[in-house]
């Protein structure tokens, strides 16, 4: 397990586990800016031009966002589950929520892979094949903003997907080092969680009631 | 954190994604953005105290994540400031028609 060995600059196991969840949410915060000026910047866009962005808002896939939402905060409660079987010292019941929880990734990343297909079918990808005509200049200017956000987001997905399956790999032949613990790694996947719970409804939900 | 409140914090983050999808068709006007956020704060502080364990974490844990929250608030309330309140001389993004 990860508290079995600790670092050399620590006096006790706590000790460590106090300065990592610390140091993770330190970098947490600088992702929270990160994101942030994503999320501020689509709020300049809604407030500066309301009806055309929810008009292009509305050509995204509801169904797909909806379904990837639920894939993802699933996903979150298995890596929890995780967290738990690992304070009991159940290694392999550990590893198997890990893995659990790096296939729901995968399933996310592949349905929004689908998703971009789709929306390359409608050319509504800009700098490939945006058709200005049809949606129009702030049509454009929501979907830069899309795949930037979306695209950040399943990068960091990607990089959660890499740590959550290496853990349970060392986990399953009990070669965890100190340093890796299945609880930091568990809050970072969290937090690339709370940022799509934030980009759902901006980028879903806008405009459907109209 | 127990088996119990894992899968009782994803019956409720279920819940709550259902709810804000079925407002998304109320025709409420300004109004489903702001329930659409409200219910996304909810969903966040379900994530953050009990999978994230902020509520059983230390004080200094507490205050270095509420710090990245805090300041970002700060960043939108000025940018809004500037952006949302502009009269005369019109911003680039004002230009896009």
């Amino acid at each position: 397990m990860a508290d079995r060995a600790i670092g050399f600059q620590y006096a006790t196991a706590a000790q460590q586990r106090e300065a990592s969840t610390l140091g993770m949410w330190a970098f947490l915060a600088t992702e929270v800016l990160f994101f942030g000026a994503l999320i501020a910047a689509y709020f300049n866009y809604r407030i500066y031009h309301p009806q055309e962005l929810i008009a292009a808002a509305r050509h995204t896939k509801l169904v797909l966002g909806a379904v990837n939402t639920a894939v993802l905060l699933t996903s979150s409660a298995c890596m929890a589950m995780a967290v738990n079987a690992t304070e009991a010292k159940a290694r392999r019941t550990a590893a198997l929520w890990l893995v659990a929880t790096a296939l729901l990734g995968l399933l996310f990343v592949g349905i929004k892979g689908f998703e971009y297909v789709e929306e390359f079918r409608e050319e509504l990808v800009p700098a490939l094949n945006f058709d200005l005509a049809r949606y129009g200049n702030v049509g454009e200017l929501f979907f830069t903003w899309y795949f930037a956000a979306t695209g950040l987001h399943a990068v960091h997905l990607l990089i959660g997907i890499t740590l959550v399956l290496t853990a349970a790999t060392l986990l399953a032949a009990d070669r965890l080092p100190a340093n890796l613990s299945v609880r930091m790694i568990a809050l970072y996947w969290h937090f690339v969680d709370v940022v799509w719970i934030f980009l759902f409804p901006l980028i879903y939900l806008a405009g459907r009631s109209t | 954190m127990s088996k119990t409140t894992i899968w009782r914090c994803w019956s409720a983050l279920m819940l709550l994604l259902a709810v804000t999808t079925g407002s998304a068709f109320l025709p409420l006007g300004s109004f489903n953005l702001v329930v659409s956020l409200a219910i996304a704060l909810a969903k966040a502080l379900i994530v953050l105290l009990f999978f994230m364990e902020l509520r059983g974490s230390a004080g200094l844990v507490r205050a270095f994540a509420a710090a990245g929250f805090f300041w970002l608030l700060i960043m939108i309330v000025l940018t809004g400031a500037d952006y949302w309140h502009r009269t005369d001389a019109p911003a680039p993004i004002d230009q896009i028609r």
